[in-house]
């Protein structure tokens, strides 16, 4: 059964049959196969009760908050002002660049958004200053990734809804991991300019007046910040309405800077429906499919087939990851996390692995999947910003970043703390 | 080139009506999901600094929620916005290529139509059971529900339109109208779209 199954679903995808309907007709498939019971009548339950599922509401909200700050046009006055406080580095703007996705990260839930809006207003810089292009290329493909790992984030709502997690309890626990992530990004910046001092280009001084002044234009990444996540944790908002407020706010943020107008409107809620539609369409499929697993026992199967290989959970890890890595490498990381999250958590949480612990390397993988070619996004988002040269400057400066991705991976198994200490004090 | 078809011709009115009414339902979800967020918001704060609650916004942003991703589900399917795997894809010819499209329709709309068929019981269901949702508005649910089923008709009309044009293209041996139909997406138009939205609000920062 395991065995079918998987070779079902390898030749459907490999096929190119959009992910939502290979996972639709598995299920359809493992019925006829495995089942008496016309379980695809469940699928209008099913899909309905997934389709209002609260949670999942806030998916658009996210969406749609990241979309209207991506216009709402305050990340250049922000990277400005990071410039002054950070770019005395060796290494100068490159470290802007990662502190300015760090910020950003932590208004909005995606981590193309981020790359994309960061890189914007970055790339301009970077032959002025005469950095390596390519690194400097690097920091925005990998800071980027830093959009899903600080919250909010997207993809951990999508994780807290296939595990039944906590979603206030994963947000606190990638708060730690961000800033370790974030300084780590900044540290290989640092080791490549030691090792390769021309590569650091022109570092930017700033006298500690300029550095105050400059105080006032982090003061709307930190309020929508404040907005979205502080007021889940001063227990005034459900995850869902924090995003709506959220969405409140940056319409404010958008007004405020005179950017708010019908048409960037328009434009930002079909790009907002559009990415929504594509993900539920897949979390219905996904929802049918894995009723029909349970249902044909499936998943006891697959739990104990897990087991009887007699692995150790450090074992069992390092395969997870390795899988998740060669996977990343082809799979669009939410449909990734869809179709694999709801068999391999289980066997993880059996195995002992701590649920929100284990959602945060999740979300490192995701970020290592976003950077890692031939299908990471956020390379090819930051190579199309720039217009020129080629992909492969974008791969090769990204490199660094990846490793110290896996450093992360590491340090994280290894110090579960790191991700877990956060949530226990609040519990 | 040969006139086309007449058949040809009033599938392409149709598609084309299609999506004109996709991006309709696609305004109006999303709007629907927009005042949601709005009433959310309102309801927050109206419950702490007020004290009093509205009631019913978690119920009613759930509904629009339901109703608004149904909605654009034909949009995201003109737009070619369904995720597929491409790893092997890329690498085959044009015709085979073009094959795996008609393919990928077929299987897509043969999850909608089951999808669309059980989705019309759920809100028959409540119709005829005259079901209301447990809750202080006491929701008809058929109404949602078969706002919901509306979206899931129109993505499959959509679907069925554009897989009689990819077979009316193949009868006629047009590889090229395949594949400007449903092709998979290249990360690259993802990409450039992405960078595009960002570059369109770009604004130099002076250093």
């Amino acid at each position: 059964m395991i065995a079918t199954t998987l070779i079902l679903l390898l030749v459907l995808m490999a096929l190119a049959i959009p992910v939502a309907a290979s996972m639709g007709v598995l299920g359809l498939l493992l019925e006829k196969i495995y089942s008496q019971l016309p379980l695809q009548r469940a699928m209008g339950e099913v899909a309905w009760s997934a389709s209002n599922e609260f949670l999942l509401v806030s998916v658009p909200l996210f969406i749609l908050l990241g979309e209207i700050l991506l216009r709402a046009g305050f990340a250049e006055r922000m990277y400005g002002a990071l410039i002054k406080w950070v770019s005395w580095l060796p290494g100068g703007l490159m470290h802007s660049n990662i502190a300015a996705c760090a910020l950003f990260a932590a208004t909005s839930g995606s981590s193309v958004a981020t790359a994309a809006t960061v890189g914007t207003v970055a790339l301009p810089q970077a032959k002025r200053f005469g950095y390596n292009e390519r690194i400097f290329l690097g920091t925005l493909a990998a800071g980027g990734t830093l959009g899903i790992l600080i919250p909010p984030s997207i993809n951990m709502i999508i994780y807290a809804v296939l595990t039944n997690t906590s979603v206030p309890k994963l947000y606190l626990a990638g708060i730690i991991p961000g800033i370790v992530l974030t300084l780590m990004f900044m540290l290989t910046i640092l080791l490549l300019c030691a090792w390769r001092p021309a590569w650091g280009g022109k570092r930017v001084l700033a006298t500690w007046s300029e550095r105050t002044a400059s105080l006032a234009h982090l003061i709307p990444p930190l309020g929508i910040f404040l907005v979205v996540v502080g007021s889940i944790y001063a227990g005034i908002a459900t995850p869902t309405e924090a995003a709506s407020l959220g969405v409140v706010a940056s319409l404010g943020l958008a007004q405020w800077a005179g950017r708010l107008n019908f048409a960037m409107l328009r434009e930002a809620i079909e790009g907002t429906m559009r990415s929504t539609a594509m993900v539920m369409l897949i979390v219905l499929a996904a929802y049918f499919l894995n009723f029909v697993i349970s249902s044909i026992g499936l998943t006891t199967a697959l739990t104990g087939f897990i087991e009887g290989l007699g692995w150790s959970p450090a074992a069992m890890l390092l395969a997870v990851v390795i899988f998740y890595v060669i996977l990343g490498c082809f799979m669009e990381t939410l449909s990734m996390m869809i179709t694999t999250i709801p068999i391999i958590a289980p066997v993880m949480f059996k195995l002992g692995f701590d649920p929100i612990w284990f959602g945060i390397m999740i979300i490192l993988l995701v970020e290592t999947a976003l950077v890692t070619p031939p299908v990471g996004l956020n390379l090819f988002v930051v190579q199309n910003l720039r217009k020129s040269g080629s992909l492969n400057d974008v791969i090769i400066g990204s490199i660094p970043f990846v490793i110290a991705l896996f450093v992360m991976l590491l340090v994280l198994s290894l110090f579960p703390q790191l991700a877990l200490w956060l949530p226990s004090l609040a519990s | 080139m040969p006139p086309k078809p007449a058949l040809v011709a009033a599938l392409e009115t149709g598609l084309k009506a299609a999506d004109w009414l996709s991006l309709r339902a696609v305004w109006g979800g999303g709007t629907m999901i927009f005042i949601a967020a709005i009433i959310v918001s309102v309801d927050v704060i109206a419950r702490k600094i007020l004290g009093i609650s509205l009631g019913g916004a978690d119920e009613l942003s759930g509904y629009a929620f339901a109703i608004g991703t149904t909605w654009a589900l034909a949009f995201t399917l003109l737009r070619r916005a369904n995720v597929r795997v491409d790893a092997l894809y890329q690498h085959l010819p044009n015709q085979v290529c073009a094959l795996l499209d008609l393919l990928a329709l077929v299987a897509l709309g043969t999850f909608a139509t089951l999808l669309a068929r059980y989705g019309f019981e759920v809100a028959a269901e409540s119709f005829t059971r005259n079901s209301m949702s447990n809750t202080q508005l006491k929701t008809p649910l058929w109404v949602p529900q078969g706002m919901w089923f509306l979206g899931l008709a129109l993505f499959v009309v959509t679907l069925g339109l554009m897989l009689l044009r990819g077979v009316a293209a193949l009868v006629l041996g047009d590889w090229a109208s395949i594949r400007a139909l449903f092709s998979a997406r290249t990360i690259e138009e993802d990409a450039q779209e992405e960078a595009a939205y960002a570059l369109a609000n770009k604004e130099i920062p002076k250093v």
